[in-house]
């Protein structure tokens, strides 16, 4: 009985012990509202501006409102958590910030990326906080509030010296480097399966594949430098190379009418398109910013 | 008594291959959990570096309180003349008590609290407390991250062939748990 009673006790606090942070969930937008303080216009119209405000520099800013971080946080820490585990901004740059609003708490912070820091200063979140957040949530006025620190830090950002340097590298030039460099990787990778698939259907036989995978396996995880990613990776690899091999070997391509077997194969599945918020850049914070209470 | 060779060659390839990604993996964690610490680092010497600041600002109105003045400055240079991370540690300590009293004497003065250049360095410093708790915190999981690694089976034994030795955790000293409280709001 007492055990029973002990291990169900264990089991109901494991929870709160080893992990003191929640998190609110995953976000879905630039502006989360998880502690329905907005209205739908609001939110979309501060959306919009920190949008607007990311295509222009760069410069990913999260609005986030809670309605506690709980009692082992403090809003710091919970903010340095949450910047964390969503990865605010660019994941090379840091350029990401944070307003978390502590509904319940009374309390709100600025966490500013590592990257962002220096356009953002502690004085300028803190005046910010004290001057435009401070009187508007005294009031209840979440969403004029919001909107305006949203429009000072628009300002900040736009007319530090950083803004050009954001800009330029950060967010447009960023994700077509991205394209171009998932473009030339996916042409290589058919590339080489088409060539594969020439090579071991004219083989016939059906395990060189096989081998041919758990090679690559092994050079994996030679240059990942963890025993865990070579010794898997040489097992997915073989079975699928094992598998590719079967199945090019019993239709080559090109001996049966059919140029290049392996295409209905690629491309069969289709692609699923994403649908709404892609997620953040990776970037993380190292404290910076600056938090009040009202 | 070929099968037998086979056997031999075949396992030494796969100790050898273990102990090549086991060696590369202890270096990389090593390596950052030095680069964590060195972030530690720079976030106190932000932090040194606001002080004068702070103090200069402070200094003309508080001049019944010369003694916290004195022991700041005196913790500022035992920190520059600190070698080991231990004297470090130490001397970071000690900044952060007299820092605290410095800091309870200007709430008790209306007139520098009011002060906006008192009350951007206020946040300032702030900011860096907060800056030097991240990082502190992300040192001791590298750390803890790297103890881990070198202590668990089987990894403990190439740890100890290849010479890695436990990295000691970020511990506050008595007294100095706890950050100067800037309560200014």
């Amino acid at each position: 009985m007492m055990k029973k009673i002990s291990l169900i006790t264990l089991v109901a606090l494991l929870p709160l012990v080893t992990f003191a942070y929640v998190s609110p969930g995953k976000p879905t937008g630039l502006v989360n509202d998880f502690a329905r303080v907005l209205t739908a216009e609001e939110s979309q119209t501060i959306g919009a501006k920190l949008t607007a405000l990311d295509q222009q520099t760069g410069v990913e800013v999260a609005v986030v409102t809670v309605s506690t971080v709980g009692t082992d946080e403090t809003i710091e820490s919970y903010a340095e958590k949450l910047f964390q585990e969503w990865g605010i901004g660019d994941a090379e740059k840091d350029t990401g910030l944070l307003l978390l609003i502590a509904v319940d708490d009374r309390q709100m912070r600025i966490e500013t990326g590592y990257g962002i820091e220096g356009a953002v200063t502690d004085i300028q979140s803190g005046n910010i906080i004290r001057n435009v957040l401070t009187p508007a949530f005294r009031e209840g006025k979440y969403g004029e509030g919001i909107s305006a620190a949203t429009d000072a830090l628009t300002a900040i950002i736009t007319n530090s010296p950083e803004a050009a340097q954001y800009s330029d590298t950060s967010s447009s030039q960023d994700s077509s480097g991205w394209d171009f460099d998932f473009a030339s990787i996916f042409f290589v990778v058919i590339i080489v399966i088409n060539m594969l698939s020439r090579f071991l259907g004219a083989t016939k036989s059906w395990w060189l594949g096989g081998v041919l995978g758990a090679g690559i396996g092994a050079i994996i995880g030679l240059i990942a430098g963890f025993l865990y990613v070579g010794a898997i990776s040489m097992i997915v690899l073989t079975i699928l190379g094992l598998i590719f091999d079967f199945i090019v070997s019993k239709n080559p391509p090109g001996s049966n009418g059919k140029s290049g077997g392996m295409w209905p194969l690629l491309f069969g599945g289709g692609s699923s398109g994403s649908g709404g918020f892609g997620g953040f850049g990776g970037g993380s914070s190292g404290g910076g910013g600056a938090s009040g209470r009202w | 008594m070929k099968k037998t060779l086979l056997i031999i060659v075949a396992l030494l390839v796969v100790l050898g291959i273990y102990s090549w990604s086991s060696y590369n993996s202890l270096v990389a964690q090593q390596e950052s959990v030095t680069a964590q610490w060195q972030q530690v680092e720079t976030q106190y010497q932000r932090r040194f570096d606001l002080i004068p600041n702070l103090v200069a600002s402070v200094k003309g109105v508080l001049t019944q309180e010369q003694t916290v003045f004195g022991d700041i400055a005196d913790a500022r240079t035992r920190y520059s003349g600190a070698q080991t991370v231990n004297e470090k540690v130490a001397a970071t300590a000690q900044v952060e008590s007299a820092l605290s009293r410095l800091l309870v004497i200007v709430e008790n003065y209306p007139t520098l609290k009011s002060s906006e250049t008192v009350r951007d360095l206020m946040t300032q410093l702030e900011g860096s407390e907060n800056r030097i708790a991240v990082e502190r915190g992300r040192f001791n999981d590298g750390v803890r991250n790297f103890n881990t690694t070198i202590k668990k089976f089987p990894k403990n034994m190439f740890a100890a062939v290849f010479g890695f030795d436990e990295v000691k955790y970020f511990e506050a000293e008595i007294g100095a748990e706890s950050a100067p409280k800037v309560e200014l709001i």
